[in-house]
């Protein structure tokens, strides 16, 4: 056992206990950790925000380098500060609009490009998958079950006979989908306890390496 | 005109970028550098959003002394205090503390980072793991043969994305990894499907001005 | 007949102590299961390799302390791999609170091969807006970052200047913990500007990623902390590190903790099914 002597580690150790406590029930030395950790982001995003973005950003080039153009974007980002002005308050909708169109703009062509044109792609059999007949199997399969699952969402007209067996079939892939990603949501759970026993076993008990 | 020059405002920024994806002539080059930075720098003033709403309920509570109120002194403080080490550049050199030295491993930002802010984020989602056993235990029923179509595959995964897996038979993994890249990639792309064409529509119906939620309430 | 009404109601805080010990005890005794790379991982780590010495490798830090028993070693050991073949370096992200892990991540890999930040590594940071950065990169990444993290102006550091955009990065590795991350680094900038990509995510996420994986637009997958074992693993058989490798320290309790789920899962149905019989016969026999 080399248990620690930085008074930080101790405090991250505590700070810990104080979570870890909820799981008895709500006291007050979770909500303690809670508020300060509240109160420690909000420091920190404004922190990180005044040295990578608005200092080199927006203060170096329109104060120091004269660069007028930038005067814009600064008045649409006031215009979030009106938010808390009533009689002004529309003015944040300038902003957002400005941001929601670009946005919205940029993904349409994203994603037809990324998530139609490509996933197409990759579901149609191409020769490549004729090659070996266990592939031929899979690539089959896969493609019934995206014909499927897209048929079981198709809610804009009743469904007929083949449909229905369609997407009664398009419900046993997403099962086994949402099982495969609940089996990797349960590792991912236990990922993040294990390291936090890490950090209590190594870093403030010392008794792992 | 308070609700039609930020609807235009995000007509012509949405026409612009679907454009401009088209068309990579110098001067929409030129413009498309422009808005990207434009973007970036109004982007972070979103923060005052945040922020400010923060701000005001935790003093609100503090002045009608409202139950807990105490705890909202500690979150305005800590968020006081480590604003001000932050934006100062306050570092621990050699002992004792130095100014504008920025926000480096020995600042007293980082220290806060890793001492207080990991500890409480990285321990609230650990303890997930607990009520995620309990729920499995308690909810996690063959019910339907859907359910237990869920089971089955989530138990092969569990067990064969884990070294025991193997351990137990090589067989585990493969069987897993099948599971993983068929059935389970075609239904991840028939909902990938799914998603993009919803958000092609959102988008369209946000940049020609049907989708009007953001505009919130008032004239 | 008691036993299975006793397997339907076992009291929760239990089964919480059976987990923490289930976990905790391997770590202090571990068995030694050992966590062969699969071929997603070894693909990224093929990916890797295959950067020819001097040029660069760029990671993004999408992720937040949350998820960082599962993406930090990940990191740490493409790091290590990557210092160890004298491949240039460049950490940025899209998460403004996981700026504090990349600053740790560098600080400790970098001392440890002696490399020296602007020459063979550079942390850009963040920037705020998502889109505009990922976008912006592919136009010119000093201009989307004027300067680094420190605030260093980019055109002072010598490793930037051959460096202008995606197209000047052989690979490119995003670690994700979910939005904006891995799909938003595909959907801009994969897709758009051809950036060669692979990914590191958390397991919540990794059964997403497979059909990226099978159109190429992801080279390989890291899956949570399995998935950084895998990469600790390759790290270690090429010998480029001989640091303790905190993921695969962890599989032996990751083992038995999924054991643990399944049988109180398997525990639950018995139970389950018990009492349902039992329901059905006193309903029969009114």
């Amino acid at each position: 056992m080399n248990l620690a002597t930085s008074f930080w580690t101790w405090f991250g150790a505590f700070l810990t206990f104080c979570i870890f406590s909820f799981l008895y029930k709500d006291n007050p030395f979770y909500k303690f950790a809670e508020h300060l950790f509240v109160g420690v982001s909000v420091g920190y995003s404004i922190s990180i925000s005044y040295h990578n973005v608005l200092y080199p950003d927006l203060i170096v080039p329109l104060f120091r380098n004269g660069e007028l153009l930038n005067l814009v974007p600064l008045i649409f980002g006031l215009c979030y500060f009106t938010r808390f002005l009533p009689k002004v308050s529309w003015l944040v909708r300038l902003p957002m609009g400005l941001v929601l169109g670009f946005g919205a703009g940029a993904a349409i062509p994203a994603v037809i490009q990324a998530s139609i044109i490509k996933q197409v792609q990759g579901a149609i059999l191409t020769p490549d998958v004729f090659k070996r007949f266990d592939l031929t199997v899979w690539a089959l399969i896969s493609l019934i079950g995206v014909i499927c699952t897209v048929t079981y969402f198709f809610f804009s007209r009743e469904r007929g006979k083949v449909t229905k067996v369609m997407a009664d079939l398009g419900i046993i892939f997403l099962m086994v989908g949402f099982g495969a990603s609940f089996g990797y949501t349960v590792m991912a759970r236990i990922s993040l306890l294990i390291g936090r026993f890490q950090f209590l076993l190594r870093d403030w008990l010392g008794v792992i390496k | 005109m308070q609700r039609q020059i930020p609807l235009i405002l995000c007509l012509i920024f949405g026409i612009f970028m679907i454009v401009q994806f088209f068309v990579p002539h110098p001067y929409s080059q030129r413009a498309y550098e422009v808005v990207l930075r434009w973007v970036r720098i109004i982007s972070i003033f979103a923060l005052v959003l945040g922020v400010g709403s923060l701000v005001l309920y935790h003093s609100n509570k503090i002045k009608r002394k409202v139950s807990g109120w105490g705890f909202s002194i500690v979150t305005l403080v800590s968020a006081i205090i480590t604003t001000l080490v932050g934006l100062l550049g306050v570092n621990w050199l050699d002992g004792k503390l130095v100014f504008f030295k920025g926000i480096g491993k020995s600042s007293v930002l980082q220290i806060f980072f890793q001492n207080i802010f990991v500890p409480v984020n990285s321990t609230m989602f650990a303890m997930l793991a607990f009520y995620m056993a309990s729920a499995a235990y308690r909810a996690f029923r063959a019910r339907t043969k859907e359910a237990t179509l869920l089971l089955i595959a989530a138990f092969f995964v569990m067990l064969g994305m884990v070294p025991i897996g193997s351990a137990i038979s090589p067989r585990l993994p493969e069987f897993a990894e099948w599971i993983l890249s068929v059935p389970n990639l075609a239904a991840k792309r028939g909902i990938l499907f799914g998603i993009a064409l919803g958000g092609i529509a959102t988008s369209l119906k946000i940049i020609l001005g049907i989708e009007r939620g953001w505009l919130g309430g008032g004239k | 007949m008691r036993v299975f009404e006793a397997l339907a109601k076992i009291d929760r805080k239990i089964i919480f102590l059976i987990l923490a010990v289930v976990i905790i005890v391997p770590l202090i005794k571990p068995i030694g299961l050992i966590s062969k790379a699969s071929t997603r991982a070894k693909a990224v780590f093929d990916a890797v390799e295959s950067i020819p010495p001097g040029k660069p490798l760029m990671i993004s830090i999408d992720f937040d302390p949350g998820s960082m028993p599962e993406l930090y070693p990940m990191l740490l050991a493409i790091l290590r791999h990557a210092f160890a073949r004298d491949v240039k370096v460049i950490v940025l992200g899209l998460w403004l609170t996981g700026m504090g892990l990349g600053e740790q991540a560098l600080t400790t890999v970098a001392s440890e091969y002696s490399k020296k930040y602007g020459v063979d590594y550079v942390f850009l940071g963040w920037r705020s807006g998502v889109l505009p950065v990922v976008l912006g990169m592919g136009e010119d990444i000093k201009k989307t970052f004027p300067t680094d993290y420190y605030g260093t102006p980019l055109e002072s550091l010598a490793m930037m200047s051959n460096i202008r955009n995606y197209r000047d990065i052989p690979f490119f590795i995003s670690l994700s913990a979910g939005d904006p991350g891995m799909n938003t680094w595909i959907a801009y900038a994969q897709a758009r500007y051809g950036l060669k990509m692979g990914a590191g995510t958390t397991a919540v996420s990794a059964a997403d990623a497979y059909p990226y994986l099978q159109t190429g637009q992801l080279t390989g997958l890291l899956g949570g902390m399995k998935g950084a074992a895998e990469y600790e693993f390759l790290v270690k058989e090429r010998g480029y590190s001989k640091e303790i490798s905190q993921a695969t320290q962890a599989m032996d309790s990751q083992s038995l903790a999924h054991l643990l789920i399944l049988i109180l899962i398997v525990l639950g149905n018995i139970g389950y099914l018990f009492i349902r019989k039992q329901t059905k016969k006193l309903g029969g026999a009114r």
